[in-house]
């Protein structure tokens, strides 16, 4: 197994706050890593260092074997795909163009562009007919949809998603993880997703990272989270899914 | 009046017609540089959030600025004429620009910002695919406010010598002829409606994604080159113009009537061609400028007022010191009194026609015998300045019946109708023509002389010597009766300026029919 990601002593601070301290932590390719935590544990900052959104204080983060303050920002997030909750897609631009964006970006010949798009609406299981629809005329559940199928459209290596299921209704959620897991299995994508759902973590991940007040409280496979939790708050967390 | 109207558009539908473009050409100018540098700044302090207070606050303080006082302030800078009516109008564009650039920009929801950020957009990508797309609606909506605006403000632009629909407002407010102002007025106010309705369609068209990319590099390219291209043929313009002689006017339909008429011996004479700036605002104080600056080559002046507002002597000028003041002006300016038409275009005093002659009255000596008999009307202000009413009685000894005071454009009424026996006047008020009244010679010379002549610059006299065989032939061909019947024939008439001096010419034999 190939090392993808790393987190070497990261600290993260706001206005003198740490929010994340001393993180170390090594992703591997093909894994399905969920976070879990509630809101303020310091799981988006994690995320959002992987594509350089956030640049830590303290440690260094590594993609690909090299450090990510090394590398040339824009090349490395469009080799990473990002999805969000809620609506992150463009609201002036039409699906196929929300999808087309990065490979556009790339510099991706039109009739390509074209390809990638009919194949990405099949992979998230949305009708040829919606590409010339824009987000606003889609419901929630199919923009979301949309959004997995933009961040996946230039076949990243990476796949980040902070939360995003986290603004539909159960039923969807619940065809939305099902196909998430699907693309998973097809692809050797690795995927890092937030969620603070214990069910959907266990659910969805191969590996799952518990975060609480900006510290990690455990790093493992799924199984192993779930049968041997490492400290109360991980155990509390297993037993509320029971 | 609405058939006068149309009359008058069907008579000169050339002129308004030229008119429209010019004030298509200066508004879309002044739109086109205010866009582009709006957008500029308001993308600017959007990205840089601590500025931005300032410097709206700065454009804030520009567009507060009174039309007339920016364009007045402009002149002593870029003079008169297109150019200050572009940068004044382009300064007052740039506020609604500046502020819903800034304000469509940083309205965006930071999220869609953020995700395409993550997804590897550069800056320049950020802005031209998703800010100015997203914030176009805003922002378009105060392009459609501030283009409504400009063609509206540049009626204000003939003003300052440039040329628009204004021009007709401008010049039927200063003859006193209200179808020009009208046909001005409803003009500007159909363009704007047009061009709004225009901007709406697009605008529309745009948000319902039927046309998609409006706001591209592509449209970014194409009005700069659109900008260049308008640039150049201004350039070109200009650099034509070597062979043109440009004559200034104030805004008086005398002046207007004075430069035909020299402008039409130049064209018939020679083959030198005339553009005129008629009506130019603050008259002396913006025209004598624009000469000094080479603006204009030649315009129809006044000695007293020359003496007083160019040379600031502080004593009244009398003819005697005509040589003192050519040799300043030509010391100073390089500038020549030439084409002296022979009428003194001062203050007077009229009388009724038959009290005149019941009393033998001829001069203002003569008036003081008879002043106690009659009734004095003057505009409110003769009575309070220092040298109105006061010093003319003292320096002539009258003690009048009784004194009014009155509008100026009422005076002649009041006479006519026997209210009023003597009133002031100016010798050349085209009411002067009318047989009921007479003026009076100033027998002391109470009053400066205010003689009319052409100040040209010396420079274009020496490049085209055949200016001064022209100019020579109209020494002495107007005295102040003349010049009255002209000033009536425009202001009361309602003659074109142009018609009634060719007209002139051809009495005078000067031109042939």
């Amino acid at each position: 197994m190939n090392q993808i990601i790393e987190y070497k002593h990261i600290g993260k601070s706001y206005q003198g706050k740490w929010v994340v301290r001393d993180c170390n932590l090594s992703i591997n390719e093909g894994d399905f890593l969920c976070i879990v935590g509630t809101s303020g544990s310091g799981k988006t900052t994690l995320l959002k260092m992987i594509n350089g959104l956030i640049v830590p204080d303290e440690g260094d983060i590594t993609i690909f074997g090299t450090r990510v303050i090394d590398q040339d920002i824009i090349s490395l997030r469009r080799k990473i795909g990002y999805a969000i909750q809620g609506d992150g897609l463009f609201p002036h631009m039409t699906v196929a163009d929300n999808i087309g964006y990065v490979p556009k970006l790339d510099g991706v010949p039109r009739g390509e562009v074209d390809t990638i798009v009919d194949r990405m609406l099949s992979l998230v299981g949305l009708p040829l007919d919606s590409k010339e629809k824009y987000p606003k005329e889609l419901s929630g559940g199919q923009q979301q949809r949309v959004g997995i199928a933009r961040a996946y459209a230039n076949s990243p290596k990476i796949l980040l998603m902070d939360e995003p299921f986290g603004a539909v209704d159960s039923i969807t959620r619940y065809q939305l993880q099902e196909d998430l897991k699907k693309i998973h299995k097809q692809t050797d994508c690795t995927i890092v997703f937030i969620t603070h759902d214990m069910h959907e973590a266990f659910k969805l991940g191969t590996h799952i990272l518990v975060m609480h007040e900006g510290k990690i409280q455990q790093y493992g496979t799924t199984e192993e989270v779930k049968n041997h939790p490492s400290n109360d708050y991980v155990k509390q967390l297993v037993e509320m899914t029971r | 009046m609405i058939q006068n109207l149309l009359e008058e558009l069907g008579k000169n539908g050339s002129f308004y017609l030229h008119l429209l473009l010019e004030h298509i050409g200066i508004t879309f100018t002044a739109v086109i540089i205010a866009t582009i540098l709006g957008l500029a700044i308001g993308v600017f302090i959007a990205q840089k959030q601590k500025l931005a207070n300032s410097v709206i606050s700065v454009v804030n303080i520009a567009y507060t600025i009174p039309s007339i006082a920016l364009l007045g302030f402009l002149i002593s800078f870029t003079g008169v004429g297109n150019t200050t009516a572009i940068i004044a109008l382009t300064i007052y564009a740039l506020l609604p620009i500046v502020r819903s650039t800034y304000v469509g920009i940083t309205t965006i929801d930071p999220k869609i910002i953020e995700a395409s950020q993550a997804m590897g957009s550069t800056d320049s990508q950020i802005l031209w695919k998703i800010q100015l797309p997203l914030a176009f609606p805003v922002i378009f909506a105060g392009i459609m406010n501030m283009v409504t605006m400009t063609i509206a403000l540049a009626g204000i632009a003939s003003f300052v010598g440039a040329g628009g629909l204004g021009v007709a407002i401008y010049r039927g407010i200063t003859t006193n002829n209200e179808v020009l102002i009208w046909i001005g007025g409803i003009l500007i106010a159909v363009l704007a409606l047009v061009i709004d309705g225009i901007l709406s369609v697009i605008g529309k068209l745009v948000e319902e994604h039927k046309v998609h990319t409006i706001v591209n590099k592509k449209v970014g390219y194409a009005l700069g080159i659109l900008l260049v291209i308008i640039i150049g043929i201004v350039g070109m313009q200009q650099y034509s113009k070597s062979d043109t002689i440009h004559i200034a006017s104030k805004p008086v339909s005398e002046g207007y009537i004075l430069a035909e008429i020299v402008g039409t011996l130049i064209e018939a004479d020679t083959n030198l061609k005339v553009e005129y700036t008629h009506g130019v605002g603050g008259g002396t104080s913006n025209i004598h400028p624009g000469m000094v600056r080479g603006d204009f080559d030649m315009y129809p002046e006044y000695t007293g007022t020359s003496w007083q507002i160019v040379l600031k002597h502080k004593e009244d000028y009398k003819n005697d010191k005509f040589p003192m003041l050519s040799a300043e002006y030509k010391d100073k300016y390089h500038f020549l009194w030439k084409g002296m038409f022979g009428f003194n275009d001062t203050y007077s005093i009229g009388i009724r026609a038959d009290l005149a002659k019941e009393y033998g009255i001829k001069t203002f000596t003569d008036l003081a015998k008879y002043a106690g008999q009659l009734t004095f009307g003057a505009e409110y202000d003769f009575f309070e300045r220092e040298d109105g009413y006061k010093a003319l009685a003292n320096a002539y000894n009258y003690h009048f019946k009784k004194v009014v005071d009155m509008d100026n454009g009422l005076k002649y009424q009041a006479l006519f109708d026997k209210k009023i026996d003597v009133m002031t006047v100016f010798t050349t008020d085209g009411q002067l023509s009318d047989p009921r009244v007479v003026v009076l010679e100033d027998d002391r010379n109470f009053y400066p002389s205010y003689m009319a002549g052409m100040v040209v610059r010396e420079e274009i006299l020496q490049k085209h010597p055949e200016l001064e065989a022209v100019l020579h032939r109209l020494d002495g061909i107007l005295d102040e009766s003349t010049m009255a019947q002209l000033n009536k024939k425009v202001e009361i008439d309602k003659e074109d300026p142009k018609q009634v001096a060719k007209e002139f010419l051809q009495s005078k034999g000067l031109v042939v029919k």
